[in-house]
Parts: structure tokens; C-alpha cells; sequence
């Protein structure tokens, strides 16, 4: 049953169409106008912040996207909440929306496989959700010229060009699990629905949830400090299941050059270290690179499984 | 000039107390004073050197009178000496003299140079006021010049010779007696090797002084410090160190004995104290031993403080001797733990020989391994090629 030409023939028209559909949909406007909303705030916070607090750094320009004001949290750590919300809004409907409204068979009729549907949406998603992130970059950055008055150093706009290629494959994950949701559910509120309760689950629930279960795998016995280590390692392992913990020590990493490791440090392992001492950032991306690359392998993993029910459907319905 | 030292010492009173009247406005205090006018001398017997220059003060003295002028005559001088009475400067015959006050005036004798030695002269100065005529009678021998130089200045050094390392201030310290007879303000001079620094100081003080004052017959102790250039090399060194002022001198040998010092410094790859290094990964790095000091450091032995799980080897562990000036090459090769975090950690490095201790803090930045990246790059890999396959088998037409 081999096919004649490349499955990916329309793939950027596709892709394309449905960026431009998302970007002059309400529902793009809407929830972007909140995320900007936000970013400013709490961007403005920090600004205040670090004008008030930090003296001297050679990174200020990464401490926009860290230092919070209370009662905002910081950019990073609200990124890092709301940017699911934003993936889930783009791909909840993505395949049974069609079907709702009766242009699947429509789309499927021109000249195009399969393929590049499921291909066109998710990487007009991503390409939505990466032009939404670089200007929020943009913007905050601009604005950190214009309050703190200095230029960015270079060392800060390579690291906060990864991490937000990071932030872009993390927004890939919970794009990836919306549109598979959208693949296997038929109901468009059903998908939705689900996209949010696993959202909730990892942001919110989570923390709780991983060392409940690492106190059950890895019970601690008073008597052997061992066990303690080992239960913190199952803890983390768990924990590391939720892209949320993942995306959060990439940030910690890559905004923080000062920061040295993810996991449990040994008081041998920092003997004689320089504490404070920035790491180049080829280090801290090696640091952080299993979980970027978690990330990256989760998006594939859950688009493979959207891909795989999608071309198993019944598309004439 | 000598100051003659006999020490007679007679007011001559003049003649008359003219006008004994007290008069009622002054003072008691002052009245201690007698009224009168007088022509006086310190020493009016002394010795004095043929073909010498010697200078005579006499003071005219005016108590409680009006002014009065005082016509001044030198009588008895013997033929053929040079003789000149000066006031401020100039030959004067007359002097006027305000109420209650002093006038110097100085009679300059020379002898000639063959006048006779032993002999006795009496000069008499003469002093006419209005009414009355002042005489001071000198008497003067004629004494040859050895007789009368007992004066001069005396050094003594406490320590004449002192040892210490090129980095060490030396300080002498040498008492100057001033056995002439007149007080002076005597200069200090040292001379010392090139590159020396010298400074004077007066006994304990701080202050710098360049000249002391010491009184006649008195005794002051004089600091000199030296400070050897830091790149003096060992020996024994001369210090030449004189006072003068007054028409004397005197010096004194004094002797530095500079001891050698090693120095030794560590010196880092490139002269710089940081490197990289991967962890669990042995690196090495080729430091330098430098002697700067001005003798030879013998057994340095290389030691280092690395964090627990670290290795640090020398290559050679020891170093049998370092000439001056000289260096020496090791191979300082470092293994990072295993467990070591990326970043920077600090390794000090020791160099203790016989007398040296020298330690430096080398920075090593450390890298982790990058397996775990290649493991991510794999999983990435898997992935796709999962997601590859997915197309070939579901793909459709």
C-alpha cells in the first residue's frame, strides 16, 4: 500500500492558514490579551524590584524574568502557568472541531494526505505560540531598557534565547496533548475538559501527589540516612513525570547562571566550589539538556499518538 | 675660627655709676637693674693661633639712660696684625646705644703668621660717652694651632654593623657629641651603596630631619635607617655616615651585611591562575616555579589542597634547589571527582621549601561530562524515529 508523492505536500499552506486563523480568532485575542496583561504586571513588578534591591549583576536582564513582586508571581514562574492554558486553547478543537462543523471531509478534499492536517495544525500552533513568545521576550525586554537603562549583555540574550526554545518545546508538549485529545474525543468541551484536568493535575496537584507516592515506594527508616536520599530521589524522579517540574528547573537553570545543579547537592561536591560564580551557558544547557530534551520527546511521543489515531479514523462522517 | 675657651668670666663694671638717682616711676622689678652704660666681653682672656681669624664679641650695654653714643677705639693692637671692628656687618668706630638695650659690636684680630708663639699681648678697647671713657682691657696668648683644637664632633656608633635580608630596614643608631664650644645646627649625610634609601630620624622621634641641633658639650643620638634595594644581592656593604656644621665634621664607618632571601612564586599556565577541566577527566596543567629572591631555594616541595574527591599530581613532587633568577617547570595534573558540579572550584597549590612558602588558588572551571546529552539526543532520536514510522505505516493515499 505504498503511496505515491510526499505526505507532506500543503503542509505549509495548511500550517499557515490555521495560524492565521488563530491569530485573528477572539479566542487568541482574548486569552493573549490576558497573558500580556500579566507579563506586564509582572514584569513591571520585577522592574520595581530589582531597582529597589539589586545593586550590581551581570546578568540584570535575566532577573526581569525571575525576581516576583508579591503579590505577582515572577514571568517565568507565571509562563510556566499560563502557557499550557494557551497551548490547550489552540489545540483542544483541532480535529474534532472539524468534524463539528462539517469540514473535515470539505479539507480532506483538496489535493492534500492526512498528514499534513494533523502536521499543519500543530506546527501552526507552535509557530502561533512562538511569535506570541518572542514579542512577550520583545516587549519585556524593551521595557527593561527603558526602566532599568541598559542594553541587555550578550551573555543574557543567548540564555534568554534558550530558554525560550525551551519555553517553545514546553508549550509543544500541552499543544501536542490538546490536539491528541481533540483526536481521540469526539465532544470538543469533553477534549477540553481533559486538557484541563491534566493540567491541573501537573501544575496544581502534583507537588502533592510525588511525595505521596515516593513516601510509598521509598519508605524512610530513622535509622539509615540512605533512605532519606532515596525517597528524594524517587520524589524527584515522580515529580519529574509533570512537564510543569521539568520547565521549572530549565528555568531555574538557564535564568539563574549562578545555579549548579538540579538535583540533591553533597556538601564533598561543593567543597572548595566558588559559590556565586556565574557557569558559562554551554554548562547550564548541558545541565538542562535531559530535560529539554524530556520535553522535546514528550511532544513527539504525544503527537505519534494523535498521529497514529488520527490516520485510523473514520474520516467521512 | 676658633672660640677661645678660656673661661674667665669679669663683668667689667664701668667706671662711674654717674647719676645714682633712682628715679620714682620705675618698677621694682626693675630696679634690680643698676643704671649706668657698660662695655663688656664674655672672655677677656684667650688664646688665639697665629695667621687665625679670631672674632671677639663685645656688647655694649645702656641701662635706664638716654642715648648715648659711643666712640670706640682699639689701642694696643701689636704691629702687623690685621684688626677691624665690625657692627652688622661694616667697619664702625662709633656706636649709639637706645635706652635699655644692647649693642654688639666685633673686633676681628689675625695675627700674622709668624708671630710669636707663648707671647702675651694686652689690647684695650675704648669706649667715650659724653663724659666719661669705658676701657676694656684684653689680655691674649699666642698659642700654636694643635694646642688649641681640643673641640670637634665625636660618633658614636652603638651598632656599627648590622645583618638582615634585603627586604629589612636597617636602622643605626649613633650618638654625635658636640665637644665645641659653641652650639650648632649640624647637617647629616649618609653615603651608601646605589639604590639605598636612607632617612634620619633624632633619637626615638618619628619626624625626618636632615640636620640636628646639638648644644655645646651636649649629646644626641641620631637614627639612621637604611633601606636596601629590594633587589639587593648578599654581601657586605659600606655606609659612610658624617655630620658637619659649624666648621667641623666628623664620620663614621658603618657596615650593612645583607643575608640573600629565595622568593619563590608560583606562576599558572599562560600566567594565569584559572583552567578548565572535565569532571572525572584528568587535565594537565604546566605551572612555573620562579626564584625572584637573591639566593637559592632548596627542596620546595609542591603540595595541594584539592576538594574531597580530587587528585592533584606534581610532576616532579619536589624540586632539589632553584638558583636565582631561575625557573623550573612542573606538571601539576588535576582529576576532578567524579561527582564534582559544573562550575568553578578553587585548588590551592603550595610550594614549602627551605626557607620559602608560597601558595597560590587556582580556579578550575569544571564541565560535566556531556553523556547525559548524547543520552537526551538518543531519546529525542527514538522519538522520531517512532513518529517516522507512524507515517510510513499509517500514512495513507
Amino acid at each position: 500500500m505504498q503511496r505515491e508523492g510526499s505526505p507532506f505536500t500543503g503542509l505549509s499552506t495548511v500550517a499557515f492558514k490555521e495560524a492565521a486563523d488563530h491569530m485573528t480568532g477572539a479566542r487568541m485575542h482574548l486569552i493573549m490579551l490576558l497573558v500580556l496583561l500579566t507579563a506586564i504586571g509582572s514584569v513591571y513588578g520585577a522592574i520595581d524590584r530589582i531597582r529597589d534591591v539589586v545593586s550590581e549583576d551581570a546578568f540584570l536582564f535575566l532577573k526581569l524574568f525571575t525576581v516576583a513582586r508579591e503579590p505577582l508571581p515572577s514571568f517565568a514562574s507565571f509562563l510556566g502557568f499560563l502557557l499550557p492554558l494557551v497551548a490547550i486553547a489552540l489545540g483542544f478543537d483541532a480535529i474534532n472541531g472539524e468534524y463539528n462543523r462539517r469540514t473535515m471531509s470539505r479539507l480532506l478534499a483538496q489535493p492534500i494526505f492526512r498528514d499534513a492536517v494533523l502536521f499543519g495544525k500543530f506546527l501552526g500552533g507552535l509557530l502561533v505560540i512562538g511569535i506570541a513568545l518572542l514579542t512577550l521576550w520583545l516587549l519585556t525586554t524593551g521595557l527593561g531598557i527603558i526602566f532599568l537603562g541598559l542594553p541587555p549583555s550578550g551573555g543574557d540574550i543567548v540564555r534568554g534565547l534558550c530558554w525560550l526554545v525551551a519555553t517553545l518545546a514546553y508549550a509543544g508538549v500541552w499543544l501536542a496533548l490538546a490536539i491528541a485529545f481533540s483526536t481521540v474525543i469526539r465532544s470538543p468541551a469533553t477534549s477540553a475538559l481533559a486538557a484541563l484536568s491534566v493540567w491541573l493535575v501537573f501544575s496544581m496537584f502534583w507537588s502533592m501527589i510525588s511525595p505521596l507516592v515516593a513516601g510509598m515506594v521509598a519508605p524512610i527508616d530513622p535509622l539509615d540516612p540512605v533512605t532519606v536520599l532515596n525517597q528524594f530521589e524517587w520524589q524527584q524522579a515522580i515529580a519529574r513525570i509533570s512537564p510543569q517540574t521539568l520547565y521549572g528547573e530549565i528555568t531555574g537553570l538557564l535564568l539563574d547562571p549562578s545555579a549548579r545543579s538540579t538535583g540533591p547537592l553533597f556538601g564533598f561536591q561543593l567543597q572548595g566550589a566558588v559559590i556565586g560564580a556565574p557557569l558559562p551557558t554551554m554548562q547550564s544547557l548541558v545541565l538542562v539538556w535531559p530535560q529539554i530534551s524530556g520535553l522535546i520527546a514528550a511532544t513527539l511521543f504525544m503527537f505519534t499518538t494523535a498521529y497514529v489515531v488520527f490516520q485510523r479514523q473514520e474520516v467521512r462522517a | 675660627m676658633k672660640t677661645v675657651s678660656s673661661t674667665i668670666c669679669a663683668a667689667l663694671f664701668a667706671a662711674c655709676f654717674a647719676l645714682v638717682a633712682p628715679v620714682a616711676a620705675q618698677d621694682s622689678a626693675q630696679t634690680t637693674e643698676p643704671e649706668g652704660f657698660w662695655l663688656t666681653t664674655s672672655y677677656p682672656e684667650f688664646t688665639i693661633e697665629p695667621g687665625e681669624k679670631e672674632t671677639v664679641s663685645l656688647t655694649l650695654r645702656n641701662a635706664n639712660l638716654p642715648p648715648q653714643r659711643a666712640s670706640l677705639e682699639v689701642i694696643g693692637v701689636p704691629e702687623g696684625w690685621d684688626w677691624a671692628l665690625k657692627g652688622g656687618g661694616n667697619a664702625v668706630t662709633a656706636a649709639i646705644v637706645p635706652p635699655d638695650s644692647t649693642e654688639r659690636v666685633t673686633l676681628e684680630l689675625t695675627p700674622p703668621e709668624d708671630a710669636a708663639v707663648g707671647s702675651e699681648h694686652n689690647i684695650e678697647i675704648q669706649a667715650r660717652i659724653e663724659r666719661q671713657t669705658l676701657t676694656l682691657p684684653l689680655t691674649l696668648r699666642l698659642a700654636a694651632s694643635d694646642e688649641a683644637t681640643a673641640a670637634g664632633l665625636t660618633l658614636e656608633p652603638e651598632l656599627p654593623a648590622l645583618s638582615g635580608t634585603a627586604r629589612s630596614t636597617f636602622s643605626f643608631k649613633i650618638k654625635v657629641t658636640n665637644e665645641g664650644e659653641e652650639d650648632g645646627v649640624f647637617n647629616l649625610a649618609a653615603e651608601v651603596p646605589r639604590g639605598f634609601r636612607t632617612r634620619f630620624k633624632k633619637g626615638f622621634g618619628s619626624e625626618e630631619i636632615t640636620g640636628v641641633p646639638i648644644a655645646a658639650g651636649a649629646t644626641e643620638t641620631v637614627t639612621m635607617e637604611v633601606v636596601p634595594s629590594p633587589a639587593t644581592q648578599a654581601g657586605r656593604y659600606p655606609i659612610g655616615f658624617e655630620v658637619a656644621g659649624n666648621g667641623e665634621s666628623g664620620t663614621t664607618e658603618l657596615s650593612l651585611d645583607v643575608t640573600g632571601e629565595p622568593e619563590v612564586r608560583i606562576v599558572g599556565p599562560q600566567e594565569r591562575l584559572s583552567g578548565n577541566a572535565v569532571a572525572g577527566k584528568t587535565e594537565e596543567f604546566l605551572f612555573t616555579l620562579v626564584n625572584t629572591g637573591s639566593a637559592p631555594a632548596a627542596d620546595i616541595e609542591l603540595a595541594a589542597t584539592p576538594p574531597s574527591g580530587w587528585s592533584v599530581e606534581f610532576e616532579p613532587e619536589n624540586v632539589t634547589e632553584l638558583a636565582p633568577n631561575s625557573t623550573d617547570e612542573v606538571s601539576v595534573r588535576i582529576t576532578p571527582s567524579e561527582n564534582a558540579i559544573a562550575g568553578d572550584y578553587m585548588v590551592a597549590i603550595r610550594a614549602t621549601g627551605e626557607p620559602v612558602s608560597e601558595n597560590v588558588q587556582f580556579r578550575v572551571t569544571v564541565s560535566t561530562s556531556t553523556w547525559w546529552g548524547v543520552v537526551g539526543l538518543g531519546v529525542i532520536a527514538v522519538a522520531a524515529i517512532i513518529l517516522v514510522l507512524a507515517v510510513m505505516r499509517y500514512g495513507r493515499r
